[in-house]
């Protein structure tokens, strides 16, 4: 066994609902790796992971909500197999977006009242609660707040997403 | 000597730029690549064209990666305040799914990819990779018709054995010395079949840079 099989093991396990792959410090522990010059050779060893795994369709992500280190299908794979869990539900894609937005402009936790002025709706309950059932939010304090799971960070790249919006923007302009 | 004296210089100069930037101690976008392009295209001759291609190509990736960092950091600039313009401009629902497109990924888990997993296939594999695999001796039935093929008297194993022994004052010795004596390219072929197989087993080794066969 070697330090690949072990990371494709760390990066590839599911722990619940919303946990995949490992933190840094996980992996570190998992193969001893320790001293001044751990994380250069921590970077070099996911460096070279991501260039044996991309034949395979596969790349090395970090999910920012929870920190982890993960792997999944590059764009083109996930796009093939239709990762999109929206297909054909734009009001929920619609909703999620108001979602993020607001979570991002308050550290993470929105209120319900607040998404309902950016969704310009009076009721969004609905599609806040078929959210919830994909697993990308949680409701609470008695159902008045929502805070977003560590999945959408998995699941969504979020940087893509605002490159692509800053780029609609810029063509309005 | 100078010009190597600089290209090692450079490389040296790029490497520590890698290392300082995975410590986090240095920003590509605080770093001037200008007067390293310069050094390269001042020192280009075409003598050391080889070293100087491999250097041009990693200060190009830094480029790319200063490209990339700028890519973040000009995406990350006043995101709330974008979100805000964006919905301002009251889009359609279709039109922020449009937005979600692409941007999707399917993640990659398998449970049975574990430890233990990895463990046991190991050992599967070492285990398969000694076990040698044996050839059957040709056994006549009775049928009634022809049998057009004859069954050879000695085994398979007892004919290589028999030309193993044959051989083994030989070497070691060159590939084609085993077949000098020979002149019937039925026999040649017989040899080689008992050669590939006696190499496959390991009880003899080939050379190919000397064309020797040794034990």
């Amino acid at each position: 066994m070697n330090e690949i099989s072990i990371l494709m093991h760390l990066l590839s396990n599911k722990f619940g609902l919303y946990q995949i792959g490992a933190t840094e410090e996980e992996m570190l522990q998992a193969l001893k790796i320790t001293g001044k010059n751990k994380t250069i050779y921590f970077q070099n060893l996911l460096t070279n992971l991501s260039k044996y795994v991309e034949p395979l369709g596969l790349e090395v992500r970090y999910n920012p909500i929870d920190s982890h280190w993960f792997l999944s299908f590059d764009s083109e794979i996930s796009d093939t197999i239709s990762a999109n869990p929206f297909e054909g539900k734009p009001r929920l894609a619609a909703t999620l977006f108001s979602v993020l937005v607001c979570c991002i402009q308050n550290s993470g936790i929105g209120k319900i009242q607040d998404i309902k002025k950016l969704r310009n709706k009076k009721n969004v309950i609905d599609d806040l609660k078929e959210l919830e059932k994909f697993g990308y939010i949680e409701m609470i304090k008695d159902s008045s707040q929502i805070q977003l799971t560590p999945l959408i960070g998995y699941q969504l790249n979020m940087e893509q997403l605002f490159i692509k919006m800053a780029l609609k923007l810029k063509n309005l302009e | 000597m100078i010009d190597d004296n600089i290209l090692e210089e450079l490389n040296r100069r790029i490497k520590d730029i890698h290392d300082d930037i995975l410590e986090g101690r240095v920003s590509l976008l605080d770093l001037e690549l200008v007067p390293m392009f310069n050094q390269i295209k001042d020192t280009l001759t075409v003598d050391n064209l080889d070293k100087h291609s491999k250097i041009y190509k990693n200060t190009c990736e830094l480029l790319n990666q200063k490209f990339d960092e700028l890519k973040n950091l000009l995406s990350s600039l006043d995101t709330q305040e974008k979100f805000t313009k964006y919905l301002n401009t009251n889009p359609t629902d279709m039109e922020i799914c449009e937005l979600f497109e692409g941007c999707w990924s399917k993640i990659f888990t398998i449970d049975a990819l574990s430890i233990d997993f990895l463990e046991m296939s190991k050992e599967r594999l070492s285990k398969l990779i000694r076990e040698s695999y044996s050839i059957e001796h040709l056994q006549k039935k009775e049928g009634g018709g022809v049998f057009i093929l004859e069954v050879p008297k000695l085994k398979f194993s007892e004919k290589m054995t028999e030309f193993l022994n044959s051989i083994q004052g030989k070497l070691p010795c060159s590939f084609d010395e085993v077949f000098k004596d020979d002149s019937d390219q039925i026999k040649i072929f017989e040899k080689f079949v008992y050669l590939l197989h006696l190499l496959q087993l390991g009880k003899i080794k080939y050379q190919k840079e000397t064309n020797t066969l040794y034990k």
